[in-house]
């Protein structure tokens, strides 16, 4: 058998494993140490590239800002800064049709613009907005399915953990990646408020619960409004941790890297400010910060011995060679590229799909003539359908421990999210189509 | 992310115990993450206001990321809060009583094996940064010893494969719990 | 032929100043060489180049532990294991020339046994010397005197902190892919670097003013062959090894000084204004700067104030004159 054959072998055992259950990080280590020792014929070896991968695997400070954002994530969960950011998007948005699926995907957007890693919004949004659509007679799943979905935002529109090692492994300025996410970060936001209308006009037993569609809706008129003054007193915590954020990004007081840092610092002063932390309460903060972040972090070591694995079965290598022989133009490599990244987003995290392709894709598509910084929104986009697509899709998964009633299945929360993966395929064939919306 | 879709039985008074040890040293990593935090922001005021930034904040915060990781993953393995795909084990569930007991003792088994192995292959260059004073950062400027970093490696690679052993034997006594009340 | 099987990688692609050569000139020579030692041996190449096999973090135990024979090795990025390579790195403001360092290391690493067990002790043997083009300053503001980087703050990561020293200039740390943003936004006000490196990142946007400091070319690394492995190379593979590895030291330095002279003609093409600092104000640098060799020596004692002084010798059989001498401070 070639390396590459072994390499594919050791691709479908790994499909496998995941499917049948196995931790996804010890598959990944295993199929990883397994694959080094077969493909070079040598026991050692394949422990000393463990024992690399273990010490330099995410020793990496891009790594330090994810349980940081995380952090940020919990403090402004837990001093309500995310749940009154909805409760005024709800005030204002209640009345539309699909009104608070509106309100959820109007929060996400203006809560993206502080964190920086998806699973933070999603974590949130779950507490916040899922019960309240519930009780307002929207099917638990499609609430479920429209917190996964606008989750996303919060690695577009900046900023973003992805953009930042996307433009540390392209070479490409993380500033300007940043910049670039904003307009298809905007326009996935409206692609997101315009299937919720259509979807609650056209097919409203797919958002509504069939005891809501029965009852006549005003019961939604009949609440009490919201008052200018409580608006504006429930928007200064989100708007100074947005300008604080921002603002510093852009004065230049810190780097997007230290932004996870200061964020969450800033963060943690607006809880004690409104008096939301105990020391308990604080410890229970950090205790889940820890149990996601190093969920993601195993997986990112686990990630990074598979790819080198790939590297020592000629995989990477392979694939450059398949598209420059192939004769695929521009066009072609970029679908055949999408394609790929959507398969790999079904069974792997972000960060290691970037880690694996980034690498090997962009001096490739640099050579077709593409601008990086565009290629790279189009890979993050990609790669972000994967937080929602099954086997493994983190941001539902993320929604559905928040959630923790058992009642929701995982499979309906994923359908539920089936609209939004629509509507990013969409917006990732509008950029790809008009590269103008990224580089001006 | 997800917890385990099997039901627990109450812990044995031994688990309690590893898990009540493996919760405190998690709690280090814990404790870091915040320490890193303030690091990062007394770098930022530091450098903008005092002119007197904190070097090697970096390349510290990059060696910590392991350290945490390292710390945190054995609680994690016993916890059963690493992420997996469950949807297939619970379809099989509904079949079969016995089987997802069987895959899970295997996926321990392995979890064991790897994590063991992890810690031995680790060890060498854990000694050897020992005796030869390895050390990250730059002479004259900051320096710090790799030993301990590695050394955390080392442990919790050890600790994970120990927890994994725990689980492992878990699901071999529920297996045999449920092969002699067979399926009514 | 006997063909025998060479794993060879790197942690950076094959355009990469340190990587160039080992594709086009180190493999190329050593089949030309082998071809006309009569072609008793041949060489299957497998290449592993561009990090997708290890990182930057971990060039020396890729080739120490035989994950590639021959690789690409930052010594830069091993201050701890292979304290002496980095010399260049404590005595700054010794030499411009980079094709110089080439020379002065390939000679050294062969006749100075200190330099040479560097790479043994690591369970390798060097094949050929690796360097930068002249460290400089790239600056939004202009550089006339020391006294100008007073209160500024420019990017300064790891070892080159120390070049500012004293000079009352905040270090900030950044790496290639940061320097851009952080100076746009103002968390710097520049950078401390070489042509060849900067020039892809387009920092020139941002920072229009390159002053030629004279910070000085540094020996980087060295690429270099699995000792275990070369031990059991046929005798005359192991002098063709070695004989191509001289040539591609003389066409790494080719390349810099190619990539160097290109980078330069575009970013002074893009409106770069580059401008010398007066020797007088060099040499009040060099001299405001404390001892910076010295914490280093004194870590790594007699090998090292050897090393040193081998270095200085040698510079100065080049005729070239130091802004500061460090071996005379020993
Ligand atoms: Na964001
Ligand atoms: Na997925």
């Amino acid at each position: 058998m070639s390396s590459i054959t072994i390499g594919l072998v050791l691709i479908g055992v790994l499909f496998l494993l995941v499917l049948l259950g196995m931790r996804i990080a010890v598959a990944l280590l295993t199929v990883a140490f397994a694959g080094v020792w077969i493909l070079r014929g040598n026991f050692d070896l394949a422990m000393r590239l463990m024992s690399i991968s273990a010490y330099n695997g995410v020793a990496n400070y891009l790594f330090a800002t994810i349980p940081l954002f995380v952090l940020m994530g919990h403090l402004v969960s837990i001093s309500n800064v995310g749940k009154d950011t909805f409760d005024v998007a709800e005030a204002l948005l209640r009345r539309l049709l699909g009104g608070l699926g509106i309100a959820t995907v109007a929060a996400n957007t203006v809560f993206a613009a502080v964190t920086g890693v998806s699973i933070a919004s999603a974590a949130v949004f779950t507490k916040v907005a899922v019960p309240e659509m519930t009780r307002h007679g929207y099917r638990p799943a499609f609430a479920a399915g429209t917190v996964a979905g606008s989750s996303v935002l919060g690695m577009l529109i900046p900023p973003s953990l992805l953009l930042i090692i996307y433009g540390v492994l392209a070479e490409q300025s993380i500033g300007r990646m940043f910049i670039a996410g904003l307009v298809p970060g905007a326009l996935l936001a409206l692609g997101f408020v315009l299937i919720i209308v259509l979807m609650a006009r056209f097919s409203p037993h797919l958002v509504f619960t069939s005891e809501h569609l029965q009852r006549s809706s005003d019961d939604i008129h009949a609440l009490p409004k919201m008052k200018l003054p409580q608006v504006l007193r429930k928007l200064v915590p989100i708007v100074i941790l947005v300008v604080f954020v921002l603002g510093g990004l852009y004065s230049g007081f810190f780097t997007p890297t230290e932004a996870g840092g200061v964020g969450a610092f800033a963060a943690l002063l607006i809880a004690v400010a409104r008096r939301s932390l105990d020391l308990k309460k604080w410890w229970a903060v950090l205790t889940q910060t820890g149990t996601i972040s190093v969920g993601i972090l195993i997986l990112l070591v686990a990630a990074g011995f598979y790819s080198q694995m790939l590297a020592v079965a000629g995989i990477p290598t392979a694939i450059g060679h398949f598209v420059q022989g192939s004769g695929l133009g521009a066009t072609g490599f970029l679908i055949v590229y999408v394609l790929l990244v959507l398969l790999l987003g079904m069974i792997l995290d972000s960060s290691s799909i970037l880690l694996i392709v980034v690498p090997i894709a962009a001096p490739i598509a640099q050579g077709l003539g593409f601008d990086l910084i565009h290629f790279g929104i189009i890979t993050v986009v990609a790669v972000e359908v994967g937080l929602l697509t099954p086997p493994f899709g983190i941001s539902i998964f993320t929604v559905h421990s928040a959630l923790g009633d058992g009642k929701t299945r995982l499979e309906a929360i994923f359908a539920g999210a089936l609209p939004f993966v629509g509507v990013m395929l969409a917006v990732l064939i509008i950029i790809a189509a008009v590269p103008q919306l990224i580089i001006g | 992310m997800q917890a385990d879709t099997i039901a627990e039985p109450d812990p044995s008074p031994l688990r309690r115990l590893l898990q009540g040890g493996l919760n405190i040293i998690a709690a280090v990593g814990t404790i870091w993450i915040f320490a890193i935090m303030l690091l990062i922001v007394a770098d930022v005021v530091g450098r903008n206001f005092l002119a007197a930034p904190i070097t090697g904040v970096a390349e510290i915060a990059a060696r910590s990321v392991v350290a945490i990781v390292f710390l945190m993953l054995p609680a994690a393995v016993l916890n059963g809060s690493l992420v997996r795909a469950d949807f297939l084990l619970r379809l099989v569930e509904s079949g079969s009583e016995r089987l997802p007991h069987a895959l899970d003792f295997v996926f321990a088994v392995v979890g064991t094996l790897l994590f063991g192995a992890v810690a031995v292959a680790a060890w060498p260059d854990t000694a050897s940064a020992w005796r030869t004073a390895e050390f990250f950062g730059v002479r004259g400027v900051w320096t710090l010893p790799t030993f301990p970093f590695r050394l955390i490696i080392v442990f919790g690679s050890a600790a994970s494969a120990l927890a994994f052993a725990v689980l492992g034997a878990e699901s071999l006594g529920r297996l045999s719990t449920v092969k002699a009340r067979p399926h009514e | 032929a006997e063909a025998i099987d060479i794993q060879i990688g790197s942690s950076h692609p094959t355009n990469n100043i340190w990587v160039y050569a080992m594709q086009t000139a180190l493999q190329p020579e050593l089949d030309r060489l082998l071809k006309e030692a009569g072609g008793k041996y041949s060489i299957n190449w497998h290449e592993n180049y561009g990090g997708t096999l290890y990182k930057f973090n971990d060039t020396r135990a890729a080739v120490r532990d035989g994950i590639v024979d021959i690789g690409m090795v930052g010594t830069v990025w091993e201050g701890s294991a292979m304290p002496l390579q980095n010399v260049t790195y404590f005595t700054p403001f010794a030499n411009s020339d980079h094709v110089a360092v080439i020379e002065i290391f390939d000679k050294l690493t062969e006749e100075l046994p200190e330099l040479k067990a560097g790479w043994t002790d690591q369970n390798m043997v060097h094949l050929s010397s690796l360097v930068t083009d002249s460290y400089d300053i790239y600056a939004n503001f202009p550089i006339a005197s020391v006294e100008d980087v007073r209160n500024r703050r420019l990017n300064a990561p790891g070892t080159s902190a120390n070049w500012l020293a004293n000079t009352g200039c905040t270090p900030v740390d950044g790496a290639l892919t940061t320097y851009y943003t952080d100076i746009q936004t103002g968390v710097s006000e520049g950078t401390l670097s070489f042509a060849s490196g900067i020039q892809p990142t387009r920092v020139y946007e941002v920072a229009p003013h390159l002053t030629r400091v004279g910070f000085g070319s540094m020996y980087f690394g060295g690429i270099a062959v699995n000792k275990g492995f070369y031990d059991g190379l046929p005798p005359e593979v192991q002098a063709a090894l070695k004989q191509a590895g001289k040539l591609t030291s003389r066409k790494h330095g080719d390349y810099v000084t190619q990539r160097t002279t290109a980078a330069m003609t575009e970013m002074v093409a893009a409106g770069l204004q580059v401008a010398e600092l007066p020797v007088a104000e060099k040499e009040k640098w060099a001299n405001t700067l404390p001892n910076v060799a010295a914490p280093w020596l004194e870590a790594n004692g007699e090998a090292a104030a050897a090393v040193l002084k081998a270095y200085f010798a040698e510079l100065k059989a080049r005729d070239i004159t130091p802004a500061r001498d460090w071996a005379a401070e020993i």
